[in-house]
């Protein structure tokens, strides 16, 4: 297992190792430690790393490999480890923490009947919907759904044709300038200006707030991997969408509203970008999230808005959408013809030749015990298409 | 911060404009001294052109002899016709440049309003353009220098060049205006260039036929003829209050029209 760490060196390495049998399945974890030791808050230590870890079968934990990495140096060496762990597992199950204790949430957003319907677009029709303080909020949907419209309406780049929103208890017309103080967005495209290096972009975009954070953002861009000082026309789609994401980042705002964020990410930057959503929603800030993957909603989010055609087929919160655990089989015999069978969960059956493709939702250790007999070539379990999650969903 | 940001934007094409035309300008009255000796034979032969080509560059009612006659039609003509192509290329793109190039979404997305938008890009047009004015006359008063006699009538001299800018600002005005309702910025770009030069053409057409005297009244360049400024050493009012309601309507309809516009990328 290797772990490519770019950048920052390596404070220390463990790792253990185990032998096969012990291993149920294996579980990464991102490590922060924020010092609270009085050695070490003088110099604003920073560590970060990565952790590999399984449960054996006694169910204990098993530490396989642990890497650090600093991001600041350290001035004294005589520093003890752990510090504070604040250990985040990047599955589902964890990055959904629970939501802000005690009292009522407030609405951040609250679109009563929204339409938009304009020229060459389908638009949005009567949306009706609210987001609640500190939430995750998934807007889901096929390309050309009506996503980005209804962003684009609810920070008045669109004038609504009927009905209408409010974002902090404010109108999303009238008072737009006063709601755009405290959002920050990330469009599903990034552009920026060419001639402009990132910092002054970056410098830029924060002269029109209130505050410019320069800490904040030499941080932030240290975390993405991002080059300050660089021409944004010398930068490709990926780093282009990292300098969006400092900009949305920038002035702490209370809530975002990104447009299919991960589009151009690696998956070690998605990650580094989903850590950095799970700080920030810690600290409070709503999110709005809309994508055409549904794993990535049904990691980061706590409920959803599936749109569809314009329209807002439902609002969902991430458990009961996934409960059924729906997976896109293609199952290729060795023989010319598919062998037919039946199996409780299979929903959808399509046989082409010696292929069989199945929409299942049962238990997958069923389905293996049943293939184990059977001569296959070869398996392939796929997450399903949206619409296929969404026809299943709806069909019940 | 829009403003600011646009001056530096524009600043290399201000520039290049500016070198251009200082290039030009200085070029043209170099040779002035040389014209006003042998002023004799040059009347000669400017006595043979056509009639209507003297009466297009107001050849037959300027003395080319005399400094400010040989500024009227020499260089008059390079810095309004320059100039407003510099004007209409200018806020030609300033508007619809973000739209077209989708920065519009990240300048939208900050807390400034549209209404802001608008005016610090007008305001960064308008000081382009005068800076420009500043360094054509400027230069051209370095440029007077070649003559023996340096001197020319302040007062029309500063006619001339309040009715220049005065121009450019129109023509700005109605590009910006175009700016602010279309998209693309190459046809922008086009319309107003047309624009410009349909006006060039019309006030050449004017002074060439009687028939088609009617159309001096469509162009602007027509408003401020030079001739007619030395002659009568006075910008004619209603002129002026032509091109002023033009710039003012322009500016409003931008206004009116970026701040209810639905602007998607």
């Amino acid at each position: 297992m290797e772990l490519s760490t770019k950048k920052g060196n390596i404070k220390r390495k463990f790792s253990k190792k185990l032998s096969k049998g012990n291993i149920s399945r294996l579980f990464i974890a991102y490590l922060y430690f924020y010092s609270n030791n009085a050695y070490t808050t003088k110099w604003d230590v920073y560590l970060d790393g990565i952790l590999f870890f399984c449960f054996g079968e006694n169910g204990l934990c098993h530490v396989l490999r642990m890497e650090l990495f600093s991001t600041c140096s350290f001035k004294k060496k005589h520093i003890d480890y752990p510090v504070n762990f604040n250990i985040m597992e990047l599955t589902a199950q964890s990055i959904r923490t629970k939501p802000p204790k005690g009292g009522v949430r407030m609405k951040i957003i609250d679109v009563k009947n929204l339409t938009k319907t304009y020229k060459k677009n389908r638009g949005i029709v009567n949306l009706t919907f609210s987001v609640e303080e500190g939430e995750i909020f998934g807007f889901i949907g096929p390309n050309g759904a009506g996503k980005s419209t209804t962003i684009r309406t609810l920070l008045n780049f669109l004038y609504p044709t009927s009905g209408s929103a409010t974002i902090f208890g404010k109108d999303i017309v009238k008072q737009s300038k006063e709601i755009r103080q405290n959002v920050g967005y990330l469009p599903s495209e990034v552009h920026f200006y060419d001639d402009m290096k990132v910092i002054d972009l970056l410098k830029y975009s924060a002269g029109f707030y209130k505050k410019f954070n320069q800490k904040r953002m030499k941080e932030l861009a240290e975390r993405l991997d991002l080059d300050l000082h660089k021409k944004i026309e010398d930068l490709s789609f990926g780093n282009r969408k990292k300098v969006g994401i400092v900009q949305a980042l920038l002035h702490e705002p209370k809530l975002l509203i990104l447009d299919e964020p991960t589009g151009g990410l690696d998956p070690l930057m998605q990650n580094t970008f989903f850590e950095i959503l799970t700080e920030e929603r810690e600290k409070g800030t709503t999110i709005i999230f809309s994508s055409h993957i549904l794993s990535e909603v049904q990691k980061m989010c706590d409920r959803v808005a599936i749109i569809k055609e314009g329209e807002l087929v439902k609002v969902e919160t991430i458990e009961n959408l996934t409960k059924n655990n729906l997976k896109n089989i293609t199952i290729t015999f060795e023989q010319t013809n598919a062998i037919d069978f039946d199996l409780e969960g299979i929903v959808k059956k399509e046989i082409n030749g010696s292929e069989m493709m199945l929409l299942y939702s049962g238990d997958i250790k069923t389905l293996l015990n049943q293939l184990n007999t059977m001569p296959v070539q070869d398996l392939l379990i796929e997450e399903p298409s949206l619409e296929e999650v969404f026809i299943h969903y709806y069909e019940k | 911060m829009i403003f600011k940001r646009e001056l530096k934007r524009n600043l290399k094409s201000l520039i290049i404009w500016s070198v251009v035309l200082s290039g030009l300008i200085l070029l043209t009255l170099s040779i002035y001294p040389q014209f006003a000796e042998q002023q004799n034979e040059m009347n000669k032969l400017l006595e043979s052109y056509p009639e209507p080509i003297k009466k297009v560059f107001g050849m037959n009612e300027l003395n080319l002899g005399e400094l400010m006659g040989f500024y009227g039609v020499e260089i008059y003509m390079m810095t309004t016709l320059l100039g407003s192509i510099y004007s209409a290329i200018l806020a030609s793109n300033i508007l619809a440049k973000e739209e077209n190039e989708k920065t519009i979404e990240f300048l939208l997305s900050k807390p400034v309003g549209r209404s802001r938008i608008v005016t610090e890009k007008l305001l960064s047009v308008f000081v382009n353009i005068l800076i420009l004015n500043g360094v054509s006359t400027i230069t051209s008063i370095i440029g007077f220098q070649f003559a023996d006699d340096p001197d020319v009538p302040t007062d029309t001299f500063t006619l001339l060049a309040v009715a220049t800018i005065l121009l450019h600002l129109t023509f700005g005005a109605i590009a910006f205006m175009l700016s602010s309702m279309l998209k693309k910025t190459r046809s922008i770009m086009s319309v107003s260039l047309g624009i410009v030069l349909a006006a060039y053409f019309m006030n050449v057409m004017a002074g060439i036929s009687e028939d088609l005297e009617v159309l001096k009244y469509f162009s602007p360049f027509k408003y401020v003829d030079a001739a007619q400024i030395i002659n009568d050493n006075k910008l004619e009012p209603l002129y002026m209050f032509i091109m002023a309601a033009v710039i003012f309507i322009s500016v409003i309809t931008s206004y009116m029209v970026y701040r209810k516009k639905d602007i998607a990328v």
